[in-house]
């Protein structure tokens, strides 16, 4: 299928609305009492993100190519403990993601999981258990693009406490682009009478960084939505994200049966899970 | 070329001579036959070739993960073919296989001149009559959204032109160039390597400009402005979808315009790229383009022969170009803005003059500081009051000016979207902070010293700058309006033998003091209506000067603006701050007609109140003096506040609390002249030790228990800042002294480039005295420890975020450790913990801002 592209808050379409608690959290607000000026400059700023900034967003849903994917290794140590996910990542990031064909469960590495027509090998334990029964796998992306750059250096020059509220009115404001993305590929699954999981990002888990670039070659998204990787995989501009979600034959996969905070690497010192909240708000 | 350009009516004197198109200048080039000639010259049409790399899928050529270039070795026969049925189809220019062929992408597989050799054979086998050295972007950002400097991009780019050149190429081409700056630095590349034309086009997205955020006329306006022999666009669209864009790069296009449209929007179909415009809509679209005057002419992605074999067609029917609908017009741009005064149009732009250190304590302690955040602040508050162009100067004698103006050239272009003038009388400075600059900046200035004309001009036209001409010469300032006039005539002269065009030139007729020469006021005056009317170039005049001497110097001011606009001035050089003369300019705009059925003065003056008739005060408060004038509430509640008054203050208890609780509520604005008022009877260390520190701590403590979170505490941590700006002011160079021995150095490390956790820091270890030496993001732990050992530097902070970067901290700890054994390091960073930092070897471990303050105290306290 092809890849719908689509932009927010230009040509008519309305923008996405950040979510100014979501941006709080971020912050560490946690109900303390807050001096009404100060309040006045992060509600500015958060309306400032939205008038300024247009995010946009590439989607595009792959069958599973089950000849090159291997959905479980021999040695199932690899999971569980966050020593263990640490050596799995470390193994991970060292091996490329295109070169990758033959490379994982063949030689008794990791899982992997091929996307039907083109490149792209997913790689990883939490990669194969997020898509496990799936029958179809959406790839989205989505950007802040270069203005949210400009932005943010010019808030943070002027004040970093306005740089910090501002920046994460951005990370606000992309996981709200990201929302929307998600909402269109699960109305998409929901036409195919397919159901879907959430949103799972390189880094997480040990589904490794080095995944990038493939990832929005796939989506063509360097060229069309401006999202580039630097030589550590990160994505420029930094308000970016790429996700994968499952799309599922059965009723209701996902949602309940989520427990995203079991994979992730920072869930020991996370200030959010001591709060006893998620970064991931829904 | 006055035939190509559409007649502009009825324009006489000065403007009939500044409506002319510029000549495109092929001196000195190396240009293959008259027909190629005739193509710069926009006389004949040039049919360029298609697609490589959807011809190499469909010879199941495109293997992800190779390199194309590398084609040229291992399969010559089939780029050679590929070429061929191009040429055959009716192809005059041959773009070689070689978009990526740069030393970074290359990765070491092939010489970049090899790679240039093969590809120009391959393209002379095929027939080719022209030959294109391709050059594509460097694959990687530049600064400031990447790391990769202008120069580092400008070398690679230089490398790739020689090869080019030493090819045997007959042009060449720059091309889907997203960021201006890098375009820049490949054109300016291939201006300087070597004698052949140069074409250049950018790439634009349905939002009608480059993902960096460049419009098709600001990319015209400077690429043409610069020399390029084409201009244009490529890629990323089909012809009916850039067609808008094509139309206005013509208007802005000094030279041929070149179009290379994709076949279509690209839709990606399980994992290949496909577009759906066949060749007959493609031919249909691209009449558009034609009609606009496109006269280079070619397809990008999706395109073939076929396609080819259309535009062939359409050029041989035509035989002449469309003329381009060519607007005359003073244009400043940056990278995202422009601001256009078009020839025999009345139009005001403002130029605001606050980023400029005479006279301002603060901006002079700022650079000095090397802080050019401070300039954001002017720039931003400038651009909010009306400014649409903003002059920078940073001349300060102890200053090395090249690199401060430079650096503050990049720092404002990065941040605010207002093109700048570079403001310096030192042609070398002018030279170093121009040629990196995205866009087409205004330098300020030139005079008609023949010293002046030789040092500035070549700059002007070397960068495609235009250039403020001032109206004084080996004689000084001449006294009348005519020796004024003649002045300025010789500048504009002297620029277009440069071949800079008059629209290029500003001329300032230069303001003096009435109260010592009221006798020029009028000759002033009269100077710039015969400059504007006779020579037809645009005019400048710093406002201020004339008040000098005179009380209510506003007045004055605003008078003096009033009549200059009304004998043609245009750029007024003036403070934006200053209401009244804002309330001028916006006038005056429904005057000439700029506001069209002043929407915008309705909108801005409607209800607002006559200063004459609603008393005294007048509009124009200051914008922090509304905070400034909350009620205090520190009285009412000297119990409550939690630093004890010091017994050096204690005449001053309810100003100390008053203070404190500025700081605990983040107030900005008040706490200046509260540090002032505190200053005039206090010491300014008891205000530091007895104030600002112990308030600080009460912030910290606030954090740590959860009370504040993170932007409180920053809020606070800038309000003290202010304090301790103003202390410092009051000490002098004393200050740095006593609170700023104890050095820090903080870095992002290598391959981390999220650095908002490493500024929050260095911010506060800035309240808290300490000197920190900020080395940015993405740093190498080699430069690390260049800057530790030669500074003396004893703790040093690293920053990193992601799992993958924790590797790079982890040598630059180690390599700290074994090169400089007295030197500690704490480590900070979303992925540390404290079991973590010590596996690395860190010395110590913040889990936040407020930890890393209470190291790097007991750290110093314990060493002394």
């Amino acid at each position: 299928m092809m890849v719908r592209y689509g932009r927010l808050g230009a040509g008519g379409v309305p923008n996405a609305r950040l979510d100014r608690s979501e941006a709080l959290r971020y912050l560490g607000y946690t109900g303390q009492q807050v001096d009404e000026a100060l309040l006045t400059r992060f509600n500015r700023l958060a309306d400032e993100c939205e008038r300024v900034i247009a995010p946009s967003f590439a989607w595009s849903v792959f069958g599973i190519d089950e000849k090159r994917t291997c959905w479980e290794a021999p040695e199932p140590a690899a999971t569980g403990s966050p020593d263990a996910l640490d050596a799995a990542m470390d193994a991970a990031e060292s091996r490329s993601a295109v070169s990758s064909q033959g490379a994982g469960c063949g030689k008794g590495l990791v899982p992997q999981v091929a996307l039907a027509g083109c490149d792209l090998v997913l790689e990883g334990n939490s990669i194969a258990g997020h898509l496990r029964g799936a029958c179809k796998v959406a790839l989205m992306a989505c950007t802040l693009g270069a203005v949210s750059e400009r932005e943010m250096r010019k808030h943070e020059a002027i004040s970093v406490a306005d740089g910090v509220m501002f920046g994460a009115c951005c990370s606000a404001l992309v996981e709200a682009a990201a929302n929307i993305t998600e909402d269109a590929i699960v109305r998409f699954a929901h036409d195919m009478g397919l159901s879907t999981n959430w949103r799972f990002s390189p880094g997480y888990g040990d589904l490794p960084l080095n995944v990038q670039p493939a990832f929005l070659g796939v989506l063509d998204a360097s060229r069309r939505l401006g999202i580039t990787v630097t030589s550590t995989n990160m994505l420029v501009p930094v308000k970016s994200v790429t996700a994968v979600l499952g799309l599922f034959d059965e009723p209701d996969n996902g949602g309940e049966a989520r427990d995203a905070c079991a994979v992730c690497r920072l869930r020991d010192g996370c200030e959010l899970r001591k709060r006893g909240i998620t970064c991931h708000g829904r | 070329m006055g035939d190509s350009v559409r007649a502009h009516k009825e324009l006489t004197g000065g403007w009939a001579k500044a409506a002319q198109l510029p000549q495109p200048d092929l001196s000195g080039l190396a240009i293959k036959d008259e027909h190629l000639k005739r193509a710069l010259l926009g006389q004949d049409f040039l049919v360029v070739d298609g697609a490589m790399g959807t011809q190499l899928q469909e010879r199941g050529l495109a293997d992800a993960g190779q390199i194309p270039e590398l084609l040229n070795f291992s399969h010559p026969d089939d780029i050679a073919a590929i070429h061929k049925a191009y040429v055959d189809a009716g192809a005059e220019v041959i773009t070689t296989n070689t978009f990526g062929a740069n030393r970074l992408k290359l990765e070491g597989a092939a010489s970049v001149e090899e790679v240039y050799r093969a590809a120009v054979g391959c393209a002379r086998a095929a027939g080719a009559p022209y030959i294109a050295g391709d050059v594509g972007p460097t694959g990687a950002l530049l600064e400031p959204m990447g790391t990769m400097s202008f120069e580092e991009a400008y070398d690679l780019f230089a490398e790739q032109v020689r090869a080019v050149a030493a090819a045997g190429c007959d042009v060449v081409l720059i091309e889907t160039m997203a960021d201006l700056r890098e375009a820049k630095a490949a054109l300016l590349a291939a201006q300087e390597n070597c004698d052949l034309p140069v074409f250049a086009t950018m790439t634009f997205g349905e939002d009608g400009r480059t993902f960096l955020g460049t419009s098709p006329e600001v990319a015209a306006e400077v690429l043409s402005g610069m020399g390029a022999h084409a201009v244009g666009l490529n890629c990323s669209l089909g012809p009916a979808e850039l067609l808008g864009a094509a139309q206005d790069m013509a208007r802005r296009s000094r030279c041929p315009l070149m179009v290379q449209p994709n076949a279509g929007l690209p839709r990606v179909e399980d994992g290949v790229t496909v577009f759906d415009v066949s060749p007959e809509d493609f031919a249909a679209a691209m009449e558009g383009m034609l009609d606009a005057g496109a006269s280079v002419i070619g397809g990008c992605c999706g395109t073939s022969p076929e396609y080819t074999r259309e535009l062939r067609r359409m050029a041989d029917a035509r035989r002449v170009p469309a003329p381009r609908a060519y607007e005359p017009a003073c244009v400043l741009c940056s990278a995202q803005e422009a601001v256009v005064l078009p020839v025999g149009v009345p139009r005001i732009a403002v130029i605001g003059e606050r980023i400029n250190p005479t006279g301002k304590p603060k901006l002079k302690a700022a650079l000095r500081a090397g802080d050019l955040d401070y300039l954001v602040g002017e720039a931003v508050s400038q651009q909010e009051l009306g400014a649409d162009v903003l002059d920078v100067n940073v001349g300060l004698p102890e200053l090395d000016e090249p690199a401060v103006l430079a650096a503050a050239v990049d720092k404002l272009s990065s941040t605010v979207t207002l093109p700048l003038v570079v403001d310096s009388s030192d042609p070398v400075a002018v030279e170093a902070a121009v040629r990196g600059y995205a866009g087409k900046p205004l330098i300020n200035s030139v005079n008609g010293k023949r010293e002046s004309l030789e040092a500035v001009l070549p700059i002007v036209k070397r960068y495609g700058c235009a250039v403020i001409g001032l109206a004084l010469d080996e004689e000084g300032i001449p006294p009348t309006a005519e020796g004024r006039f003649a002045v300025a005539e010789r500048i504009v002269e002297a620029a277009e033998r440069y071949g800079i065009p008059r629209t290029d030139v500003v001329i300032d007729c230069l303001t003096m003091a009435c109260a010592t020469n009221q006798s020029e006021a009028l000759e002033i005056l009269r100077a710039v209506t015969m400059v504007k009317e006779r020579l037809g170039v645009r005019t400048a005049l710093g406002v201020s000067n004339i008040s000098f001497g005179l009380p209510q110097r506003n007045m004055v001011n605003s008078t003096f603006l009033a009549a200059a606009f009304g004998c043609g001035l245009d750029m007024p050089i003036l403070n934006p701050k200053a209401k009244r003369y804002t309330d001028t300019v916006n006038t005056f705009r429904v005057l000439n007609c700029q506001d069209a059925g002043a929407v915008e003065f309705i909108g801005e003056y409607a209800d607002a109140a006559d200063p004459y008739t609603a008393g005294a005060a007048g509009a124009g408060v200051a914008a922090g003096a509304a905070e400034a004038a909350q009620p205090s509430r520190a009285a009412d509640s000297a119990a409550e506040c939690p630093v004890a008054v010091p017994d050096s203050l204690s005449d001053a208890a309810d100003a100390v609390r008053d203070m404190v609780h500025l700081i605990l509520t983040g107030r900005r604005g008040p706490m200046g002249p509260a540090t002032e008022a505190l200053l005039k009877g206090y010491n300014p260390l008891d205000l530091v030790n007895g104030v600002f520190v112990p308030a600080l701590d009460v912030v910290g403590q606030k954090f740590d228990k959860g009370e504040f979170f993170l932007p409180q505490l920053m809020a606070s941590a800038e309000a003290v800042k202010v304090g301790f700006d103003v202390v410092k002011a009051h000490m002098g160079d004393s200050a740095d002294d006593g609170v700023g021995s104890n050095a820090i150095a903080v870095a992002t490390v290598k391959g981390d480039i999220h650095d908002i956790g490493k500024n929050i820091v260095k911010m506060l270890l800035e309240n808290y005295g300490f000197r920190v030496v900020d080395l940015g993001r993405d740093v190498e732990p080699e430069e690390v420890l260049r800057v530790a050992s030669e500074q003396g530097i004893r703790l040093v902070g690293l920053s990193a975020l992601m799992t993958t970067t924790v590797r790079a901290m982890e040598q630059t700890v180690e390599l700290l450790h074994e090169k400089l054994p007295g030197c500690k390091v704490m480590v900070g960073g979303a992925v540390l913990t404290s079991e973590y930092a010590e596996q690395i070897g860190a010395d110590y471990y913040a889990k936040d801002a407020a930890e890393s303050a209470r190291i790097a105290e007991r750290f110093f306290a314990e060493r002394g």
